[in-house]
């Protein structure tokens, strides 16, 4: 595929717009957003904004500074733009892959709201750019309500008003995930997908599917090609991708490997159409990604189709947000922890123990020390997967149900410190199990309410067991005491036999 | 090009524009500063409180969200850290929430401010980890019942009991399996007859988009949880014919209830959400008892008008509220008249670009004039209008026009428009009030969506419609 380009065939019919009648509507939009009464927003930008934008939106002197044409920090929401130019802006500011690092002077001091409200209406319906007019009354809001003195950081600006991404020339994405270990890309269309799915922002991303290893994508979408002429795909994966145009492969990487050394250009002749293109990517194990990108005319730096970019890996790791319990009240974690089943409750203690509760086996499955669990994997994207414990000797003390079959999960009772006491029923009794952190250990107190006989609990199962007199040691990290009934083995298991209508108190301490 | 130059001219010179603002103000509620507020839930509470779930899992008090000053708006975390929740509702002093796992009634037993006893009403459904097991649950029924709409496996398969179904949760905790069928709902409510609906997301066997009607027994149209109706112990599903079309399909299998008002894709939508119906007398504007859905992708609020006929529901959709700041997720309107609505586009993008907002819609008192009800009728549609209209243009047959297409039924993703029909309009009668108008329609298809255009229509006032076009989904036709 490195000689001549390849031609594809579009898709037979193509919703072209006729340039005459956009033009009409350009104008049509700009009379009607005309530009605050009494304020000339563009003698006003020469005066105050050209000399480092460029009369022409594109930075002054050759590109030292920021352009604003085409610039999403000027478009979308116009409240970064206004805070940027009420406040200022210092140390680095990243636009359209370069980066600046400059300050921008604050101008809330030096100019009213009518005149602030005409300029950012010109830089936002010049130059090609097309965001709505800004009200003056916006920036009297603004500045009413964030009473700011220093200049902002990008970062800080960014945080609270996200970049609008540009419109990728994907279009009508579906993701399909498959779940399977393969040498080589597999016959996709043979196999069943174990989740469909939209993806409304046209670009593709290893983000789409719920696991890091072992899995496949395959995206459905159209191309939109805005020009007719010879069009440039970069191609770049860890493990394997293919690019099709309709049934026709255009570009792939096969079998097993890491990124940067396989990348791969190919050039295909293209019509000013929509073409149907098919992406299918493979992940075995270890790292992965997958970089698609074109460039052709009208577009002269690599455009992304993937949220990962040419020269710029998407942030693999996802940000922490480690979830704490305060100096007074444990805290709660409902969500899929790794290591107990899929309704699982975790709790982590002031003291620094933590447990993980299932709610289908009614047991505290999970425990461990250290830090308690981190909320980043559930709270970013759409929270694919199981999240592991933060902290240190996860000690997984059983893995089927704890009490015997009938036996209900009613919910659970916070004390003022966060404490939980979970509640079972079974056959008319019911169960309360509390809990409460110490000092690198654990204090779980059990009462059967309407109970007539013992109720046979499950506390340890699978794990190498020694008794201690009456106690016992689990794997030889942990200590077991129970207070007004007996710990018992039975094969490889430890039991409680809870008496009826007393309060059992087991102590789990680490040594 | 003729007609926008015209329009042009309409638009500079003639009667402004009718602009939202004019009808319906939208504010955004201010948020806690610093906190993650992607809203997945909304509950109207005594005493003018609202409470909104996120779906980090807290649940937050709001008060002040229906007072003149927004900046005196205070919030308090009522409980943290839930799985997922979507749907919520007040109830005998406690809040009842669907979350992703179970139904829970939370309750604050020592009145500190802060939930202390969370009850597990039901949580007999299966989840197996995959992050698209989603669960609405709606409020509650007329005998107390909360009706759950659970999602597919990663949206294709039905790796755990009872996905792909609509259960029933009694207020003694019995689950019952009610509806199956169902792909990726996006929310749960009541009409104001009080059946119940779901909206569910176009896809595999999901042409469009669409909003329907649980009637209890009924098959949806995705067969992917079929295998549960032998858990149920019910009799065999129906297994729909790959390709096929709905009514085709429906005429073979009576138990599949079809669409009662598509939304058709990339026109009214991409992906629905919530489903509430206007409770107000008329506080909230012309649109008492109809129905609301929200819409993520798109950021607005559609308005949807059912009838039925021939014992099945269906109706129009029309345009309504748009320009929020994120995907709307949940919506309610207070019997007052406030509109809340709650949204995120994490994960699913929107147009509205912010990553949350939580925000409320209060009618001017300005009557916008629209379409107020579309109905079928043996010969073909009545429109009923918001103000009296100008017959010069609203009595022309030419005023109106009329397009009509359906979707594949297929296990492929979604469908492009097919069997496309033109309807033609040969008579339009007005009424004697001037609100109506009544349609003469010539090859109407069964089935089929009916798109109707008519901006053409002035009130007698002169002002054009604020949304001029509908879209109506012809199951049956009334003789």
């Amino acid at each position: 595929m490195t000689g001549s380009p390849a031609r594809m065939s579009p898709r037979p019919t193509f919703p072209g717009v006729s340039t005459m009648r956009r033009s009409i509507l350009v104008a049509c939009l700009a009379l009607l957003a005309g530009p605050c009464p009494g304020q000339d927003g563009g003698q006003l930008y020469t005066t105050f904004c050209s000399a480092c934008h460029g009369s022409d939106g594109r930075g002054a002197t050759g590109g030292q500074f920021p352009p604003l044409a085409g610039s999403p920090w000027v478009l979308g929401e116009p409240d970064r733009a206004i805070k940027a130019v009420l406040h200022g802006l210092h140390g680095p500011v990243e636009v359209d892959g370069k980066t600046y690092n400059l300050a921008m002077p604050p101008q809330g001091a030096v100019l009213p709201d009518d005149q602030l409200a005409a300029i950012l209406s010109y830089v936002r319906r010049s130059w090609g750019n097309q965001a709505a007019a800004v009200e003056a009354a916006t920036i009297a809001r603004i500045r009413r309500d964030t009473p700011r003195k220093e200049p902002w950081t990008a970062a800080e600006l960014l945080k609270l008003h996200p970049l609008p991404k540009p419109k990728s020339a994907l279009e009508n994405v579906i993701s399909y995930t498959y779940h399977g270990a393969w040498d080589d890309l597999p016959d996709f269309s043979k196999l069943e997908p174990a989740a469909v799915e939209e993806e409304h922002d046209g670009l593709i991303s290893v983000a789409d599917a719920d696991r890091a290893d072992l899995f496949g994508l395959v995206w459905e979408g159209e191309f939109v090609a805005p020009r007719e002429g010879t069009y440039t795909f970069f191609l770049d994966c860890d493990d394997a991708a293919r690019l099709k145009f309709g049934n026709e492969t255009v570009v792939e990487i096969r079998g097993h490997g890491p990124m940067g050394s396989r990348a791969r250009q190919v050039r295909v002749d293209l019509k000013a159409a929509r073409y149907p293109v098919r992406i299918e990517y493979l992940e075995f194990r270890g790292g992965e990604d997958i970089i698609l990108a074109w460039k052709g005319p009208g577009a002269k730096s690599w455009q992304p189709l993937s949220e990962s970019r040419v020269g710029r890996r998407r942030d693999d790791g996802r940000p922490s947000i480690p979830i704490e319990p305060t100096a007074g009240r444990a805290a709660i974690y409902r969500n899929f922890i790794e290591g107990t089943t899929s309704r699982g409750i975790g709790i982590g203690f002031p003291g620094g123990v933590n447990l993980a509760y299932s709610a289908d086996h009614l047991a505290p499955e999970l425990i461990w020390t250290g830090a308690f669990i981190d909320g980043g994997r559930h709270w970013t994207d759409r929270g694919q997967g199981a999240q592991r414990p933060s902290g240190d000797d996860i000690l997984k003390l059983t893995g089927s149900p704890a009490l015997p079959e009938g036996a209900r999960f009613r919910g659970y009772e916070l004390d003022p410190s966060g404490n939980p006491t979970f509640v079972a029923t079974l056959d008319g009794l019911t169960i309360r199990d509390s809990f409460r952190g110490g000092d690198r250990s654990l204090e779980r107190t059990i009462r059967t309410g309407g109970a007539t006989r013992p109720v046979r609990l499950l506390v340890a199962e699978g794990l190498p067991l020694e008794p201690a007199g009456a106690d016992w040691r689990v794997a030889g990290a942990l200590e077991l005491s129970a207070e007004g009934a007996t710990l018992a083995r039975r094969d490889d298991a430890l039991y409680l036999e809870v008496p009826p209508a007393r309060a059992v108190t087991l102590r789990y301490r680490w040594q | 090009m003729t007609r926008l130059f015209l329009l042009l001219a309409g638009l500079l010179a003639g009667p402004a524009a009718a602009r939202q603002s004019d009808y319906y103000l939208r504010e955004e509620i201010p948020l806690p500063p610093g906190e993650v507020m992607e809203i997945g839930s909304i509950a109207l509470m005594p005493d003018r409180k609202v409470a909104v779930t996120t779906r980090r899992g807290d649940l937050w008090i709001c008060e002040g969200a229906y007072g003149d000053d927004l900046s005196k708006v205070t919030w308090s975390r009522f409980a943290e850290h839930l799985h997922e929740p979507l749907g919520m509702f007040w109830q005998d002093g406690s809040l009842w929430l669907t979350q992703r796992p179970e139904v829970t009634r939370i309750t604050d037993t020592d009145d500190d401010g802060r939930a202390d006893r969370f009850e597990t009403l039901s949580s007999e459904w299966g989840i197996n980890g995959d992050y698209h097991e989603y669960a609405f649950g709606s409020t509650p029924d007329a005998d107390g019942n909360i009706w759950v709409v659970l999602c597919l496996t990663g949206s294709g398969a039905a790796a755990s009991d009872w996905r792909g179904w609509c259960v029933r949760v009694t207020p003694q905790g019995e689950m019952i399996p009610t509806c199956s069928g169902i792909r990726s709902p996006g929310g749960i409510g009541f009409n104001d007859a009080g059946d119940c609906f779901y909206t569910d997301n176009q896809g595999l066997w999901n042409g469009s988009s669409s909003l329907k009607w649980l009637r209890p027994g009924s098959f949806q149209g995705n067969p992917t949880g079929n295998k549960y109706h032998q858990l149920a112990g019910l009799p065999a599903p129906p297994e729909p014919r790959d390709g096929s079309r709905i009514l085709t399909e429906r005429r073979r299998f009576p138990e599949l209830v079809p669409p009662a008002v598509i939304l058709p894709h990339g026109k009214v939508g991409q992906s629905p959400t919530a489903v509430i119906t206007d409770p107000s007398d008329g506080s909230f504007g012309p649109f008492a008892g109809q129905v609301l859905v929200g819409e993520q992708t798109h950021s607005q609020v559609q308005r949807v008008f059912l009838e039925k006929v021939n014992g099945l529901y269906q109706g129009a959709v029309f345009h309504f509220l748009e320009g929020f700041e994120t995907g709307i997720v949940p919506m309610r309107l207070s019997d007052e008249g406030v509109l809340f609505v709650g949204g995120t586009n994490r994960g699913w993008a929107s147009r509205g670009s912010k990553p949350f907002t939580f925000e409320r819609v209060r009618w001017t008192g300005d009557t916008p004039f629209e379409i107020h009800t579309l109905s079928a009728t043996p010969e073909g549609f009545e429109l009923s209008f918001t103000e009296p209209v100008d017959p010069a243009a609203a009595a022309r047959p030419d005023a109106y026009r009329m397009a009509a297409w359906t979707y594949i039924y297929q296990s492929g993703y979604g469908s492009p428009e097919v069997d496309p029909a033109h309807p033609r309009i040969t008579e339009a009668r007005l009424s004697e009030d001037r609100r109506k108008v009544r349609l003469r329609v010539e090859g109407r298809v069964q089935g089929h969506v009916h798109h109707l255009e008519a901006s053409g229509v002035r009130s007698a006032g002169g002002k054009p419609l604020w949304h001029s076009e509908a879209w109506y989904t012809l199951n049956e036709i009334p003789e």
